[in-house]
């Protein structure tokens, strides 16, 4: 999903280490964060926070590969990658999860795939059968 | 019908060979037209107004990026094309136009080849804005009203610009964005300098003192500085320009 080295020209916004940015971020293109965050952030494509990266503030990006700390909600509707250095305090929303081992979540996990969800079948029509009385009852009419 | 308006420092007998040669070849393509030299006495605005109305559509501006940007600012609200003829050192926005110095300019303007070109304005004055440029000590900057930067070290240069081109760092230009480049540079005793970039875009940038006194930013076009408080924005494809086939810009 996402190559090691970054093309600024594919990359619309680095966030560098050094930086240290407050309030609501909204961008259409590609994130790398390194640095500092507290607000919200939104990315319609995709998220990469490195392994020093602090942010304090909601995620919403479509992949996010994330090697740092997160304390906020997390949504993501395509996929996630924890590596062994991700930090996240709070919910996460995701289509796909790939957690690498010593990742710590602290938070509720859930994934909205319903497609693929099987319905319940519908048990409270049938009667219900109570064995005891019924092998009781068979062997009186066999005596 | 063409204008040409010289910068004062071509009178300089260093300049009139590269000049004169530029010139026979305007007459050759047959693109020549009235030549004004700038000077304080003349007042260009009013000049460039009585041109237009007697029919003047392209004025070709001769000199380097602080001629350009003097120009611009009178010629940014009118509906012409301007040209440029790039001679002597400081000329930044030629290269990032595609346009070669001095007589092979000439062959640029005679093919025409026009783009419109962003322009950034500074508390209300036009600049082509190839870097406004400050280490971002005891700044705040605030981005679109939505979000504040602030630098954690102090070895930073800041650099908003709207044409700029850096090959270390090839950023998209002239796409109706401000560019906000942050370069830091680390260095660990005896250890290699370690530099990092940060890079965000927005429409709407402003730079605040921190403290009571205004601080200094360095308008490099220019050559200028330019105190703080400052509002910079970006005016999306104001200015039609003649552009050569080399070009770095979209």
């Amino acid at each position: 999903m996402f190559k090691e080295s970054t093309n600024p020209n594919e990359v619309d916004t680095i966030i560098g280490p050094s930086v240290k940015l407050e309030g609501d971020f909204i961008t259409e293109g590609n994130m790398v964060v390194e640095g500092t965050i507290c607000g919200s952030i939104k990315t319609q494509k995709n998220l990469k926070v490195g392994p020093q990266a602090k942010i304090f503030a909601s995620v919403a990006a479509e992949n996010a590969l994330i090697a740092g700390e997160i304390q906020g909600n997390v949504h993501v509707p395509g996929k996630i990658e924890l590596t062994a250095t991700a930090k996240i305090y709070g919910d996460i929303k995701v289509g796909n999860l790939t957690v690498a081992s010593g990742a710590l979540i602290n938070g509720k996990c859930q994934m909205n795939d319903n497609k693929s969800r099987t319905t319940k079948p519908e048990f409270s029509k049938q009667k219900k059968l109570d064995l005891k009385t019924e092998i009781e009852d068979n062997k009186e009419i066999k005596k | 019908m063409y204008y040409y308006i010289y910068d004062s420092y071509l009178k300089s007998k260093k300049y009139q060979s590269i000049l004169s040669q530029a010139e026979t070849k305007l007459t050759d393509l047959g693109i020549n037209g009235k030549i004004n030299y700038l000077s304080f006495l003349k007042n260009i605005e009013q000049i460039l107004q009585e041109e237009i109305k007697q029919g003047v559509n392209t004025i070709i501006v001769a000199g380097n990026d602080c001629t350009l940007n003097q120009i611009i600012n009178f010629v940014a609200d009118l509906n012409i094309t301007l040209g440029f003829i790039p001679i002597g050192p400081n000329n930044r926005i030629a290269k990032l136009l595609g346009i070669d110095e001095g007589e092979a300019a000439c062959d640029i303007i005679s093919a025409r080849i026009i783009k419109k070109i962003d322009l950034g304005q500074i508390n209300n004055n036009y600049y082509f804005l190839t870097s406004l440029e400050t280490s971002g000590n005891d700044l705040n900057l605030n981005c679109d009203d939505n979000y504040f930067v602030s630098l954690k070290d102090r070895n930073n240069i800041i650099s908003i610009n709207n044409l700029f081109y850096l090959p270390e760092l090839p950023l998209p230009i002239n796409r109706g964005y401000l560019n906000l480049v942050i370069k830091n540079i680390t260095q660990i005793l005896w250890l290699k300098k370690k530099i990092n970039y940060s890079y965000f875009k927005g429409w709407k940038i402003s730079l605040t003192s921190n403290t009571n006194k205004s601080l200094s930013i360095l308008l490099v076009d220019e050559n200028r500085i330019i105190k703080t408080p400052l509002e910079i924005k970006i005016v999306p494809q104001k200015i039609k320009m003649i552009v050569g086939k080399n070009r770095l810009i979209e």
